[in-house]
């Protein structure tokens, strides 16, 4: 009896472990957003997204700090539904496009804050500028998606960056320095 | 919002009067003599000024080509008020400026330049451009500075032109301000000229075409435009076929018909710069 129970402890403890390890998910790009809110001259904010982003979560669901999560932006793919205003974003005044193509973010480190929050830490590299930042997270939902019936995890997270720290200093203050982020992704296992 | 952030202040108000102040303090301070060729070292001065004030001074070591941009014109200005100071040849000086230029150019340029033919011909015209119109001002450079000044403010507005058809404001603003910078040297100048044409001075249209490259390798505007405004480094040509008398009057009225003349090619390079844009929206939003 007592070898029983001892086997049964044993094995709870070790499927206890190997549930723990992370998964591998790839952002679903249909399903993911980057957005970003930015003063213009005081009168209003002005949004804009990012139409094409890649990456990958490795996300481990019993021990989120050892999480990561790597985002890839294409810098070109900016837009504020104004043709003009996008080609100078994308301008040495701003993104530097041609000399820049890709914004990424990788994550560094993952504290919870609640059942489902978390402090997003991460380095952000724009411009040939590698600068900390920590965005907030929500851990939305996980499971089998019923439109795709993919096992896919959903994440928000919100955050605010200066552009001036990343050498962006073009139009400072008549157009922000801070600027908000807004990124909903949904990731597919992979 | 302070009066440095007002964009006419940043773009021609600021590097007019610092042109201007750079000038006669460099005049003031080299002496009579020295500071004669030294004084045209106002231009690039203010230029970096107004840099400093409309974008902000770069990183070091920077990590953009605007940021290249900016520290490559740190080292020509040295270089040229060095060979100013030490009173070098004018057509030495204006080797060294090719010297210069060309690496800076491969230092500004370096993260495209394994882009293929088009990039590699695109980099071919610039400094054979570059080239030609350094030995042009160079060869104006000691009879006076008001030559040389004259089109090198008719092909920095024109720079500025074609970025503002091109949707990169901050190079206009900057061509544009270095357009006023020379300005500021050009009124010291008019009627009768003071100053000569430095080594200094060769940098600062070696900035002009830093600016330029700056242009045609990260932005979108149609700096193809700008070969119209080389033409502009012959008017002298032009100006010295006209019946003018050697008095002072018209020497004075010599330089009014040089900026007329070297003004047009820079307007057709803008318009030709439009017409290659034709179907955006008009800048401004």
């Amino acid at each position: 009896m007592k070898t029983v129970l001892f086997a049964a402890a044993l094995l709870a403890s070790v499927s206890s472990i190997a549930q723990a390890a992370p998964v591998a998910y790839k952002l679903d790009p249909a399903h993911t957003s980057v957005a970003f809110i930015i003063n213009h001259l005081g009168f209003a904010n002005m949004i804009g997204r990012f139409n094409t982003a890649s990456g990958a979560v490795s996300f481990d669901k019993d021990a989120v700090q050892n999480s990561t999560l790597t985002v890839a932006i294409d810098a070109a793919s900016v837009d504020t539904a104004h043709a003009k205003r996008d080609d100078h974003l994308r301008s040495p005044d701003f993104f530097n496009v041609k000399e820049f193509p890709q914004i990424t973010f990788k994550s560094t480190k993952i504290e919870k804050t609640g059942d489902r929050t978390g402090k997003l830490h991460g380095d952000l590299t724009m411009l040939g500028t590698t600068k900390p930042v920590v965005l907030d997270v929500t851990f939305n939902k996980e499971g089998v998606s019923p439109a795709s019936k993919l096992e896919t995890v959903g994440f928000s997270a919100r955050g605010t960056v200066k552009r001036t720290d990343f050498g962006m200093k073009y139009g400072v203050p008549n157009i922000g320095d801070e600027i908000q982020l807004l990124i909903e992704a949904e990731a597919v296992k992979s | 919002m302070s009066l440095l952030d007002d964009l006419v202040v940043q773009t021609a108000v600021f590097p007019l009067l610092a042109g201007l102040i750079g000038v006669g303090l460099l005049r003031y301070a080299a002496g009579p003599a020295r500071g004669r060729r030294l004084a045209a070292a106002g231009v690039a001065v203010a230029f970096l000024a107004a840099y400093a004030l409309i974008v902000g001074v770069p990183a070091l070591p920077p990590p953009s080509s605007m940021g290249r941009l900016f520290w490559s014109a740190v080292a020509g200005v040295v270089l040229g008020i060095a060979a100013d100071v030490a009173g070098l040849e004018p057509k030495r000086g204006s080797l060294l400026v090719g010297v210069w230029l060309t690496a800076a150019l491969g230092w500004v340029a370096y993260p495209v330049l394994p882009g293929g033919l088009p990039t590699i011909t695109a980099a071919a015209v610039l400094v054979a451009g570059a080239w030609f119109a350094l030995s042009r001002t160079a060869s104006h450079g000691a009879a006076g500075a008001a030559t040389p000044g004259v089109v090198l403010l008719a092909a920095a507005l024109a720079v500025g032109g074609v970025a503002l058809v091109g949707a990169s404001a901050s190079v206009a603003q900057l061509a544009f301000a270095l357009a006023a910078a020379t300005g500021g040297l050009l009124l010291w100048n008019w009627p009768v000229e003071h100053h000569a044409w430095g080594t200094a001075g060769q940098a600062a249209l070696g900035i002009l075409v830093l600016l330029t490259a700056a242009l045609t390798f990260f932005s979108s505007a149609p700096v193809e435009a700008l070969v119209a405004v080389l033409p502009a480094f012959l008017a002298d040509r032009l100006r010295d076929r006209l019946p003018l008398p050697d008095t002072s009057f018209g020497r004075a009225a010599g330089t009014v018909a040089l900026t007329v003349i070297a003004v047009v090619p820079a307007v057709a390079a803008v318009g030709i710069a439009v017409l290659l844009s034709a179907g955006t929206e008009a800048s401004g939003y």
